[in-house]
């Protein structure tokens, strides 16, 4: 299940499974990262890197910056200063501060179409059915068959345990249910990486469970995925990296077991300490 | 009718018949097609320009989003029946200037003389040796742009606000998955929209019909001229002489009102029950997806 856990310091290395992978590029890759919203700086520099295969979790108190830094590798929010680097090829932009943007849309949307998102609050398309949301980007991003996406797409929600609900409307499903189907809809892209945006911070304990099964079914299969979460035990059973955001920088990083076992800087003996109370 | 030929000496049954079909009566019943011409042929120009002006006044580009801006609040700050004098007036003597300008060069005397607007006869629209029928539909014309112009523009405000009453969420998981703007828009965007601007359209559509008899203003001889011209009591110098009938002729015109909106309503209901069917959170639904 550990893919890859030996990489604190991001270098890919040693064994065999890994050294085949080390002449890949990273899936995605993000240096320096600066975010501003107006006068509040939100990241202060940030490095990601995800390899093939890896699960990295962002942990951090609110307004660490942790779903800005997400948000930013999907272009969902621009960075002032840094780089976003997609399988070696890194985003081109344009302008500069405040008025820098990424300037080829086609790169944003191979980007964004390698990279899918999953919400906090779903964010399933209210007018389309359960399979009509999960086909949708397929269909009218990468054109594909539409039949085709459809048998896919039912696989999809099967595998997720809801193929029961494909015609269903979204405001018909339970959040742990609407949040299986985006997960559907996200694996429908086969995307290079899945990003997590505090996946189960909208339900219940008991719907929550679902949705980290899913997720745990996932980090076996070996997909690459960024997790936000405010869910420790899910940050330190499926990622093979974790990392701690503390004020837009990163206060420390590694091994889950490590981090969050004998954690060294004090900010995350605090952080920790404080959720584990909760 | 060849009994109808003699009015005086028909009583009961067949009084009735000849009454209630001579030539007035059949324009009076016209005008109730006429208001029903006027509101289908006007419905599609106001969404046109309804969207026209709600997409310029969201447009990223500012002389547009400008004019959208001033169209849509100019209308909304006059009375509506300024502008349904205004429209056709100042739609009718700007044809006939243009008109003037390319018909007659060779006439210099201005347009404006004193408080007389003057233009030569063959730049009269539609020409004064034209058949009556031209003149009326002509008028009708003027009438129905004036409409268009004005439910349009309380259209645009419709769709502005429906369109900003879309989550953003929804949108922005459009474009994280990699849609383009104009995907956005007519994926979700735009489905997503009608929800909120189908109570709006519908109140419009009401306003609508009820603002038909405006057309009398415009006019044009539509079934409230005739009902009061019917109704008026009839002297023995007439056919059909017979007392102040207008409450009974304003009963009608009351009723196929009420039909009309009626109608109207049933429908808009059915419509709006077939948007908000799919993603209105109705709490059956939600409590019979959680148990499941």
């Amino acid at each position: 299940m550990k893919v890859n856990n030996s990489n604190l310091d991001f270098d890919s290395n040693a064994t065999d499974s890994e050294s085949e992978r080390a002449a890949v590029a990273p899936v995605v890759c993000l240096e320096n990262i600066h975010k501003q919203f107006g006068s509040l700086e939100v990241l202060k520099g940030i490095d990601l890197k995800a390899s093939a295969g890896e699960v990295i979790s962002l942990i951090g108190s609110s307004g660490s910056g942790k779903s800005t830094l997400l948000r930013c590798a999907n272009l969902l929010e621009v960075p002032q200063d840094g780089e976003i680097i997609f399988e070696g090829e890194p985003i081109i932009w344009s302008g500069s501060g405040f008025s820098r943007k990424p300037s080829d849309n086609d790169q944003v949307r191979k980007l964004r179409t390698n990279l899918s998102m999953v919400f906090q609050q779903f964010n399933l398309w209210a007018h389309l059915t359960i399979l009509e949301n999960v086909i949708e980007a397929p269909v009218t991003v990468l054109g594909r068959d539409p039949l085709q996406s459809a048998a896919f797409g039912l696989e999809l929600l099967e595998k997720v345990g809801i193929g029961d609900k494909s015609d269903a409307y979204p405001s018909q499903l339970s959040g742990g249910q609407q949040q299986r189907a985006a997960i559907a809809r996200a694996l429908a892209m086969e995307p290079r990486a899945i990003l997590f945006d505090e996946p189960t911070s909208a339900l219940d304990p008991e719907l929550e469970a679902e949705v980290v099964r899913v997720i745990k079914s996932l980090a076996d299969e070996g997909r690459t995925m960024i997790i936000v979460t405010h869910d420790m035990k899910l940050a330190r059973e499926v990622a093979n990296q974790s990392i701690f955001l503390h004020q837009g920088l990163i206060e420390e990083q590694g091994d889950p077991e490590e981090l969050f076992g004998n954690p060294k800087s004090e900010r995350l003996q605090q952080f920790l300490s404080a959720t584990a109370s909760v | 009718m060849q009994m109808c030929v003699d009015p005086d000496g028909l009583a009961g049954l067949s009084w009735w018949l000849c009454y209630l079909t001579t030539n007035t009566h059949y324009s009076f019943y016209l005008s109730f097609g006429t208001i029903l011409i006027l509101i289908f042929l006007c419905a599609p120009v106001v969404m046109v320009l309804g969207f026209a002006g709600a997409l310029s006044r969201r447009s990223r580009f500012l002389p547009l989003r400008t004019v959208g801006l001033i169209y849509t609040s100019m209308v909304r700050g006059v009375p509506d029946i300024v502008f349904f004098m205004f429209v056709p007036i100042a739609m009718d003597q700007a044809i006939e200037a243009i008109r003037h300008k390319v018909k007659c060069p060779e006439v210099t005397a201005p347009i404006f003389q004193g408080n007389d607007f003057v233009v030569c006869t063959a730049a009269k629209m539609p020409l004064s040796a034209t058949d009556q029928w031209v003149h009326e539909i002509y008028g009708f014309f003027l009438a129905l742009v004036a409409f268009a112009i004005v439910f349009g523009a309380f259209a645009a405000n419709t769709l502005h606000g429906a369109l900003a009453a879309v989550p953003k969420n929804q949108l922005e998981t459009a474009r994280a998955y990699g849609m383009s703007e104009k995907q956005v828009f007519w994926r979700i965007h735009l489905p997503q929209m009608w929800r909120y601007a189908l109570p709006g359209l519908s109140n419009l559509w009401m306003i609508l019909i009820k603002a038909t008899p405006l057309l009398f203003l415009l006019g044009v001889e539509d079934a409230v001229y005739w009902a009061g011209a019917l109704g008026a009591s009839k002297t023995q110098i007439y056919d059909f002489p017979h007392g102040d009938w207008r409450i009974w002729y304003f009963s009608a015109l009351l009723i196929f009102y009420l039909l009309l909106t009626s109608v109207s309503e049933r429908f808009f209901k059915w419509l709006t029950l077939k948007v908000t069917r799919e993603h209105n959170l109705n709490t059956d639904d939600l409590s019979s997806g959680v148990t499941a």
